[in-house]
């Protein structure tokens, strides 16, 4: 036990080391410029790290007050994590405009769908709400990244290299934090050593994606997409679907004859 | 509660598949194969011209004539040879239907406005279409599908194609639209390779 609280200092440490280091590569590369909400999450994480470690000292790990204080501090990191989210599904398709529109209202939808299950299907301990919210949370944000990513796959948007580490970070430290959280609920004080230590190694991971993707500048402008007159649109998508439900329909009477002959 | 547990196992197990599936590489194809562009600009290209000579390949009559005339392993050959053209002229038709479907995504995202509607109805139909496509395909492959129902799959993508190009032709500057959607995806990433 002695030994995981020692590995589990110097990973608090290692991780909030790493952060400064990446911080202030957005900073001299000039980076924060072109991700404002991921560098104040960074900014905020470290933030907060800082205060909890303090609390705790002052207060020690069984008091109630800095239980409260750490797993506020926690709710704000929290907030500012999904900001840096909202802003990498900008970066992906905010270009497109009319594409655009659709994906934000069907990634919100999905977030509060699975943020809802979540809620549902929480013990409903009060003791427990902030690590309810904490998995909701996480299994959102990593839905919201899976969906966008399908929608750019779908739409053959091509994917900033950037924008894809700072997905696939966000996506699968939160893939761990809902797998650790829903661990510990389960098996709450037979796992609760390890569950920090593993979280913080998750994090460690994510930062390294975020750190190699972001070692060197990023213009700063994204180009303005030239779009086609929306008459276009207007015209043809009908159209399309006219003569994909008549292909389909056709389809089926072959497959219905089919299936009588055999 | 257990079953909430492996509810939330399973759906990071499926976001990990989803996420692994949607960042690998798209497959290699010939550069303009799947290309919308060209497909407006070379209308002549495709599969479904050569219905008319596959028609003629596949017609009943001759085989009939074959299996009365023919030997067993003549007639087991001719089938197996007939199968394979089938099954490669489906996919040609495949791909014509691809090209088209493709044609609709890349003025979808170059265009101002998208209609929720149009783009679910679209992607419902082509999931529904690749399904049928490989139920067709495996009819075919066991030998259960005759094979001049295919003529009914290529009369269709060659007559939408024909009235996506009119719809383009109505709205004027066809060759415009063309060169404006081909700098238009080059220079912003919509990959059509």
């Amino acid at each position: 036990m002695a030994a995981i609280a020692l590995f589990q200092q110097a990973l608090w440490a290692l991780n909030s080391a790493g952060e400064v280091v990446l911080l202030t590569l957005l900073v001299v590369r000039k980076n924060y410029r072109s991700y404002p909400a991921f560098s104040l999450y960074l900014l905020v994480d470290l933030t907060m790290g800082a205060t909890a470690f303090f609390v705790y000292r002052l207060w020690g790990f069984d008091s109630a007050t800095a239980y409260r204080i750490a797993w506020g501090t926690h709710g704000i990191v929290l907030f500012a994590r999904a900001l840096a989210v909202a802003e990498v599904c900008r970066h992906l398709l905010s270009r497109y405009r009319g594409v655009w529109a659709l994906a934000w209202r069907i990634l919100l939808l999905c977030a509060a769908l699975v943020l809802c299950y979540s809620i549902l299907a929480a013990r409903h301990d009060w003791k427990l709400a902030l690590l309810t919210a904490d998995r909701g949370l996480g299994l959102s944000i990593a839905t919201v990244i899976v969906v966008l990513l399908l929608f750019a796959r779908y739409y053959d948007v091509k994917v900033d290299p950037v924008v894809r580490s700072l997905a696939i970070g966000f996506c699968l430290y939160s893939c761990f934090v809902v797998l650790n959280n829903t661990v510990l609920e389960r098996w709450l004080h037979d796992y609760s050593a390890l569950w920090n230590l593993l979280g913080m190694l998750a994090f460690l991971a994510s930062l390294s994606i975020w750190t190699g993707a972001l070692r060197h500048s990023q213009s700063e402008a994204q180009p303005k997409e030239i779009l086609l007159p929306s008459g276009i649109y207007q015209a043809i998508a009908p159209e399309i679907n006219l003569r994909l439900r008549l292909f389909n329909e056709q389809l089926t009477r072959f497959w219905k004859v089919e299936a009588g002959r055999s | 509660m257990n079953f909430f547990f492996y509810t939330f196992i399973l759906a990071v197990a499926v976001l990990l598949f989803l996420l692994a599936w949607s960042l690998r590489a798209p497959r290699k194809r010939r550069a303009s194969s799947l290309d919308p562009v060209s497909s407006l600009q070379d209308p002549g290209r495709r599969h479904a011209t050569y219905l008319p000579q596959i028609r003629r390949a596949l017609a009943p009559a001759d085989f009939e004539f074959l299996t009365s005339h023919a030997s067993r392993e003549l007639t087991r050959r001719v089938g197996k040879e007939r199968r394979r053209i089938a099954l490669a002229y489906l996919s040609g038709v495949q791909e014509d239907f691809q090209r088209l479907l493709k044609l609709a995504r890349v003025i979808a995202v170059l265009s101002p406005e998208v209609g929720a509607a149009q783009e679910f109805e679209r992607l419902r139909l082509g999931v529904q279409f690749a399904l049928r496509c490989h139920m067709i395909r495996a009819e075919l492959f066991l030998g259960l599908a005759p094979l001049p129902q295919l003529s009914g799959l290529s009369q269709m993508v060659s007559g939408f194609a024909a009235r996506i190009e009119t719809a383009i032709t109505e709205l004027g500057e066809r060759a415009a639209l063309a060169t404006e959607l081909a700098s238009s995806l080059e220079r912003r990433g919509v990959d059509l390779s």
